[in-house]
């Protein structure tokens, strides 16, 4: 019996994935009310993750345009990077329904996902100072504080010149 | 900030812009020094001027570190930042180094209280030409009697928000499930922007990043504060709680606010874009609100909003933007207090009209005293609120020119000259690099109340004409 709910199960799984077309962030936003509804795929890097319970919201960034992605808290577990100035956050793919304005989350855009999968695991970036550039600060602070210096002489220069009546 | 976060390649940056700024202020004093005493046109280009260098210095951080595509985006940002705007061409927000986002916000921080009211607290002077300066950023305020004090007060009302608001952000964002360490630092910018009436996001999504109601009630709530006059902080933290029923800017608000988002609700209502009334009435709430209050912070992505609400609700959007938040507040627009002297003066014709010949109909408007409301007070209302007009149908028409749609072109440009931040997708680094500068010229006339502007542009002619002469 078991059996045979799990290959129905796979059958639909098979049949309603390659349904759910790959759409741009911007593409959901833009045509927000056509895709109202519609069970789509999405794909980005992860740029947030907030666990509430049993569920988890993820934030996937796509080409500038990041969504809200409602997710099951273990699915949302297997992200290890997330996305920020150091990081390029896990690349995941989530399938699952769009809502325009989620009537259960407040009216916020989002997905709400079946499923779920890291497609590609995250990486540290390097964020070394450029050389020449620390050089360049250095010296225009060095000259900077000449300036001051030197402009500063010259206006007590001047005010001691002025304050003799014989000059 | 660079240093806390061990964000070593950013540093350089922020040294080289202090290092030019510092040369250039020096330079300045040296060469520009004078001992005559400065009258209320030199304040007005002052302030103008400030305005300008100011943008032209803080834009190098953004530029150097990459964050934006140009020097010229970058001077969009600063601008925006000073001007409390929150319009953006910053690329990748989600990416950005947490010196450069600080930055950011601490710059709305800085332009919503004034670059000249900060700095009066810093250099602590207080003669006949910081008073005129002061006046010149389209500050009117007599909180306390000396300059200096007051410039402190505002500050001090300020600083004293923005921790408040920073704490209720970081709270709620632990327990929606962030990271300390992330609440923490996301709170303080929301909290700057917010008080701020900025709009500024350390996150691409705007408010939507946390997906909290808390989160929008705290921002919905300090922002509200945010947009009320400094005087009015002041009387009502003095014990002055009258003053929240019986001040014109607070009343004037009130009435706008409502009815609009009563209007957009019944708009959305009609237009079936939300699946239930409380949805649709909280969408449109925190919407209006965000608008009025010129702060820009959304719960509807940009090209969302353009492309779901009917025409009507944005052009009463587009209103509010225009219309803005109380005066001497961080917020832009026309500015409450005008809107209101001005809707009482065309209540008084109206009285006029009815009245019989001998009858004297007088009015008065009350802001922390009753003040007669005069012709000379009816006028000065009048000519800002057409100078904002004129500067938002400029805005629009060269927009449209530029092939975008009339609706959302009116929208953008309401969003820039009343400095509300909020988009309708025109505002990228794909736009043209004249209507850059143009939003650049609106956000900076808009947070000057114009005079100021038009001051140093017949300042700049006369000057041309006698050069000319000579």
């Amino acid at each position: 019996m078991s059996l045979k709910i799990c290959v129905i199960v796979a059958i639909l799984l098979i049949l309603i994935v390659p349904l759910a077309r790959a759409e741009s962030g911007k593409a959901l936003i833009e045509n927000s009310a056509s895709f109202d509804g519609k069970t789509v795929t999405f794909t980005g890097e992860v740029i947030g993750v907030f666990t509430r319970g049993d569920y988890a919201w993820v934030n996937i960034l796509d080409n500038e345009v990041a969504i809200g992605v409602l997710c099951r808290a273990e699915d949302a577990r297997k992200v290890t990077v997330i996305g920020d100035y150091r990081h390029v956050g896990d690349t995941v793919e989530a399938i699952g329904t769009f809502h325009m304005a989620d009537p259960q989350q407040g009216g916020d855009l989002d997905i709400r996902a079946d499923n779920f999968t890291v497609v590609a695991v995250g990486q540290e970036l390097s964020r070394s100072p450029s050389l020449p550039l620390v050089t360049f600060s250095v010296v225009l602070m060095i000259v900077a504080i000449f300036v001051a210096f030197f402009l500063r002489h010259i206006r007590k220069e001047k005010e001691r010149i002025v304050s003799w009546p014989f000059h | 900030m660079a240093a806390i976060y061990k964000e070593f390649a950013i540093i350089p940056h922020f040294f080289i812009a202090s290092s030019i700024t510092f040369i250039l202020c020096n330079v300045g004093i040296h060469f520009l020094h004078t001992k005559n005493e400065m009258e209320l046109k030199h304040a007005l280009c002052f302030a103008a001027l400030v305005w300008i260098f100011s943008m032209l210095l803080a834009a190098i951080p953004f530029w150097l570190s990459g964050a934006t595509g140009s020097y010229l985006d970058a001077n969009f940002d600063a601008m925006s930042g000073f001007t409390t705007t929150g319009l953006t061409l910053v690329r990748g927000i989600d990416h950005l180094s947490h010196s450069i986002n600080f930055y950011r916000h601490y710059l709305q921080f800085v332009g919503g209280m004034g670059i000249i009211v900060v700095s009066l607290v810093i250099l602590a002077r207080s003669e006949i030409s910081s008073v005129l300066a002061f006046k010149g950023e389209a500050r009117d305020l007599g909180i306390r009697p000396n300059i200096v004090r007051t410039s402190r007060v505002i500050l001090g009302i300020a600083l004293t928000f923005m921790v408040l608001g920073a704490a209720f952000f970081a709270v709620v964002g632990i327990s929606e499930g962030a990271n300390i360490g992330n609440s923490i630092f996301d709170g303080v910018n929301y909290s700057m922007a917010a008080y701020s009436t900025g709009g500024f996001a350390p996150h691409s999504q705007s408010i939507l990043f946390y997906h909290s109601t808390l989160y929008e009630i705290v921002a919905l709530i300090i922002f509200l504060i945010g947009s009320f006059n400094f005087t009015f902080h002041y009387a009502v933290l003095s014990g002055k709680r009258r003053e929240i029923f019986k001040n014109i800017e607070i009343r004037t608000m009130f009435i706008t606010l409502t009815l609009s988002t009563l209007i957009i609700s019944g708009i959305l209502l009609f237009s079936n874009v939300y699946p239930s009334g409380s949805i649709l009435f909280r969408k449109a709430f925190f919407q209006a609100a965000s608008a009025h209050t010129t702060t820009g912070f959304g719960t509807i992505y940009p090209s969302q909003i353009a492309n779901t609400w009917p025409s009507a609700a944005l052009f009463i959007m587009s209103i509010i933007m225009v219309l803005g938040a109380c005066a001497n507040s961080t917020g832009g627009g026309i500015k409450a207090i005008r809107v209101g002297i001005i809707a009482k003066s065309f209540f008084r014709e109206i009285k006029k009209a009815l009245s019989p010949k001998s009858a004297v109909v007088t009015e008065k408007f009350h802001h922390i005293e009753d003040t007669p409301l005069t012709e000379t007070i009816a006028r000065g209302a009048l000519l800002i609120a057409f100078g904002y007009i004129f500067l938002f149908a400029l805005g629009t028409t060269v927009t449209t020119l530029y092939g975008y749609n009339m609706t959302n072109s009116m929208y953008e440009t309401a969003s820039a000259v009343g400095n509300v931040g909020l988009s309708s997708g025109i505002t990228s680094p794909a736009m043209p690099a004249l209507l850059k500068v143009l939003y650049i010229f609106l956000m900076w006339a808009g947070r000057l109340e114009i005079i100021a502007v038009l001051v140093l542009i017949g300042f700049t002619i006369l000057g041309i004409r006698k050069g000319i002469k000579k």
